[in-house]
């Protein structure tokens, strides 16, 4: 198969180079274009909308990617793309294409028929090929580009005698073009604004799009783009209220939570089956989708106060989950039937309330064979209050948190008292440890418990000076704090941004969030505001 | 007798505790003295000797048996047609065409199977009588135990062993049949399930079935719908003494959806179980068991899976039938047999959402069909 000049070049300089794609945010050079790789969510949902569901994509093939500062999303644009990915990339196009072209899906997806079908069709290849280059592009293709892609069509169908064969090899190119794969932000002069610029109207469509629906622009957003209604307020602003009140909109929070709370840590989360033997790899995905359920009801559903997530006691449970919360779970599930999710809420008197005593928070921050308040102190403290808390010292010794069998200290509490009479770890220990001390009432897996190692378990503390019994009197307390709303404001910007905020957003995310801490936090306030930031809309960082 | 529709209510102030059934299977205790003429062997073994019956000389016989039933001439050497099921064979057709022993056993010949012997067996005594062929129970040493389905079945390799290690055929059917069976339930009502008293112990099916744990084993702590079908709804009075459980002996019915247990019914049931610090169950359960169902279990699987001589469980079945004997023939249609049970803590509710037992203890970290992975006990 031949592939277009763009193509080739591109994979040649990624093979030889394992060249930085993504490259560092510019600083001063605001008209720069920037890259931003696609997720896996982002990879799939874009060739769901673009070719349909009946498409099956294999997203496990796309690396997810780095964390930085706290989001995958910021480790998008900071990506080595090596020969090795580019390979899994183009296995994967490979298996897109084949099914786009196959007898199933020709017949709806490629808009003619070619004059013979074991022969080139300049024509009908450049119709389809125009088309489908716009929606994966997420902007028109050049003639050129064009021209080369039928071009390779042209040359592959003559070689194999078979039209869509060819039509095949050129939608690989597309789908392992740079413009595919990442989402190339080109920016323009503002005129509003001399000596500055802003992203262009293709740009912003795409932003907007993978911000708030995590996927590709659709038509009338291109259309949008294309008409020039979205560098006008009022065209800009249409079109979010039209993204806003989408049920889409639960897509794009998915996919921020997920990535805000760590979610990819679930591939690689192992819990010992010999001590919790409830914890299935079922039960692990029902976990995560919990906690994503209960965030899409509480901020969508019923426009709820982001703050409050830390208090509900309403969620979603299946008949596993329930098992391992303790509680009873009627459910009239059919024989044989899918696995029903249930609305619950946990009773008042229940030792379940909010986000953090769900079994997504629970398991993925512990270890395999024991609780870690230090991990999960320091969870609540970087993943939700946006506070850093730095690695521990290489020459530390463990092995006094690590003998869960010595007489003298049964509980966690009792070893981390003692670790941290070392002055070296007792500076960060003192800010992770007590929030994760609240929550040693459960387990690795979430089960709950009121003993370790047959002694009791103190889940007190002292939080913004103010004491607390249990994980039941921290949570309002956490709720309060206005860490939790700029936090939240704070990486809402980054990820949709995929960057960091300049010093002079810093000063426009404080006036958010003290707006929101007065008015409610509710998730499509913050992100109506966002989106409507001109800031939105550009790549300097400072 | 079973407390039935008769049973006092609950009190308001009792506490019900829900189980799920997590293991059945029969309960068996080989021991030296079990079958003193070396017993029935495995499938290798019960092919052999109807080889040899047919006139093949032993050699021969392994040889088919190894070649998968194909004889030094390619031919295709059937076992049951050998067992004399087949008009070719010899034996009686059944509308005129060859029927397989396990389906219509009385076709056969019995080929007088080696029963069990021994001083012990599980079970309970259920005539109230110590007589010679009675057995003593290994764990509780009650006398006079009558479980005449163990000397039916006890000196085939397949059931010669002793817990952990679970008869093949049941093991595999229970492991396979709980992700589409409905479970089945027991719950315990008592004023104070800790201390020993008077107790109601209920047994039901379930809507729903089983959850599997991480180990392939029955996760404690889920919740069952009670399947309101009175069929499968059985109230004993009941004791708990020494966090030993036991009943009064009644009529117990439990309907299944396996390949193995159709229906489990058993009269002048009996029970016996521990309650463990962990919540769980444990035990035997015991009674006179329709000795028909047990064959119809082995029949349904078939000889290679249940590894025994059908046609010989079935007349020793016949034989050794203790109970219930016809009106018109006299024959006793029940058995005396004893399974042992394992059960985990469950809730329990009404098909109109009510719970109505609740789960009580984490349960066991190694549970049902994954019982025989945990540590050996030392």
């Amino acid at each position: 198969m031949s592939a277009p000049r763009g193509y080739i070049r591109w994979v040649a300089r990624a093979s030889m180079l394992g060249v930085c794609l993504g490259l560092a945010a510019p600083s001063v050079v605001a008209e720069e274009s920037a890259l931003v790789r696609l997720t896996p969510a982002q990879y799939e949902r874009s060739i769901h909308d673009i070719f349909g569901e009946s498409i099956q994509v294999d997203r496990g093939i796309v690396d997810p990617g780095v964390r930085e500062n706290g989001l995958l999303a910021l480790g998008a644009r900071k990506l080595t793309l090596s020969a090795a990915a580019l390979e899994r990339y183009e296995s994967l196009a490979r298996q897109v294409a084949l099914q786009v072209t196959d007898d199933r899906h020709r017949t709806t997806l490629i808009p003619c028929t070619p004059v013979a079908a074991s022969a080139p069709d300049t024509a009908c290849a450049a119709q389809f090929l125009s088309r489908v280059g716009l929606f994966l592009f997420r902007r028109p293709p050049t003639d050129a580009q064009i021209q080369s892609y039928v071009a390779m069509a042209g040359s592959a169908s003559d070689t194999l005698d078979d039209f869509y064969a060819g039509l095949r090899a050129a939608l690989v190119g597309m789908l392992v073009a740079p413009d595919f794969l990442f989402r190339v932000e080109r920016t323009e002069p503002d005129p509003a604004q001399p000596d500055t610029y802003r992203l262009d109207g293709y740009s912003r469509a795409a932003r907007l799009s993978f911000f708030l629906w995590d996927t590709t622009p659709d038509a009338e957003l291109l259309a949008a783009a294309e008409s020039g209604a979205l560098d006008s307020t009022p065209g800009l602003y249409q079109q979010i209220d039209r993204l806003l009140s989408s049920r889409r909109m639960e897509d794009g929070l998915r996919e921020f939570f997920s990535d805000m709370l760590g979610f990819d840590g679930f591939a690689t989360l192992s819990v010992d089956a010999s001590l919790y033997p409830k914890f299935t790899k079922n039960v692990a995905d029902d976990a995560r989708e919990q906690t994503l359920r209960t965030i899409a009801q509480h901020l969508l559903d019923r426009n709820a106060d982001y703050r409050d997530l830390f208090v509900t006691r309403d969620t979603f449970l299946t008949p596993a989950l329930a098992a391992i919360y303790g509680v009873p779970l009627p459910r009239s599930q059919e024989l044989g039937g899918a696995v029903p999710w249930v609305p619950y809420r946990f009773p008042d008197n229940d030792p379940h309330v909010g986000l953090l005593t769900q079994i997504s928070f629970l398991s993925l921050h512990s270890h395999p064979g024991t609780t870690s308040p230090t991990l999960r102190g320091k969870a609540v403290r970087e993943n939700l209050l946006c506070q850093r808390v730095p690695p521990p010292p290489a020459d530390v010794d463990f092995s006094l948190i690590q003998d869960t069998s010595n007489p003298a200290f049964r509980t966690v509490r009792q070893r981390l008292t003692k670790h941290r009479q070392n002055p070296t770890c007792a500076a960060c220990h003192r800010m992770t440890d007590p929030i994760g001390l609240s929550l040693e009432v459960f387990d690795t897996s979430g089960v709950y418990r009121t003993t370790e190692n047959g002694a009791p378990i103190d889940t007190s503390g002292t939080y913004r000076r103010q004491h607390y019994s249990g994980v039941g009197e921290l949570a309002p307390l956490l709720r309060d704090d206005p860490a939790v709303t700029s936090c939240l404001v704070n990486r809402a910007f980054s990820y949709g941004t995929a960057r960091m905020p300049s010093d002079n957003e810093l000063g426009w995310l404080t006036e958010t969030r003290t707006d929101l801490v007065e008015d409610g936090v509710t998730w499509r306030d913050l992100m109506r505001r966002i989106t409507q930031n001109p800031d939105f809309y550009t790549n300097v960082a400072d | 007798m079973a407390a039935g529709l008769g049973v006092t209510a609950p009190n308001a102030r009792a506490e019900t505790r829900g189980y799920v059934i997590s293991m059945i299977h029969t309960a068996t205790y080989a021991n030296e003295d079990t079958c003193p003429s070396g017993g029935n062997g495995d499938t290798v073994d019960i092919r052999t000797r109807r080889l040899l019956g047919a006139g093949f000389g032993e050699e021969a016989a392994l040889r088919i048996i190894g070649n998968g039933g194909v004889d030094d001439d390619g031919n295709r050497v059937d076992i049951t047609r050998l067992h004399g099921s087949s008009a070719e064979a010899g034996g009686q057709p059944w509308n005129g065409q060859p029927v397989s022993p396990g389906n219509v056993p009385a076709l056969s010949a019995d080929p007088g199977i080696e029963s069990a012997q021994g001083r012990f067996a599980y079970g309970f005594d259920l005539d109230g009588e110590v007589s010679p062929d009675d057995f003593e129970d290994p764990d509780s040493h009650e006398r006079g135990v009558d479980n005449h389905m163990w000397r039916a079945l006890g000196c085939f390799d397949v059931y010669r062993i002793r817990r952990p290690v679970v008869p093949y055929n049941e093991s595999i059917v229970w492991d396979t049949a709980i992700d589409a069976m409905p479970a089945w339930l027991m719950s315990v009502t008592g004023e104070n399930l800790s201390q020993d008293g008077e107790v109601t112990v209920t047994f039901d099916r379930s809507l729903n079935v089983l959850l599997r744990d991480a180990h392939g084993g029955v996760m404690s702590g889920a919740t069952f719908v009670i399947d309101p079908d009175p069929r499968s709804h059985s109230v004993f009075n009941g004791t708990i003494k020494n966090r030993i459980l036991t009943i009064e002996p009644g009529d117990l019915a439990l309907q299944g959806e396996s390949q193995f247990y159709a229906v489990l019914r058993f009269t002048e049931t009996h029970l016996r179980l521990q309650m463990d610090p962990d919540g769980s169950l444990r035990g035997i359960l015991g009674g006179y068991q329709p000795w028909r169902d047990y064959y119809h279990y082995l029949a349904i699987r078939g000889e290679n899976d249940g590894q025994v001589d059908l046609p010989g469980v079935y007349y020793a079945m016949a034989r050794l039938a203790d109970s219930g004997a016809d009106p018109v023939t006299g024959e006793n249609t029940a058995i005396s047999a004893a399974y042992w049970l394992e059960a985990v803590p469950a809730f329990h509710a009404t098909t109109s959402g009510e719970v109505v037992g609740q789960s009580v203890g984490n349960g066991p970290k190694f549970s049902g069909p994954a019982a025989n992975r945990a540590p050996s006990p030392q």
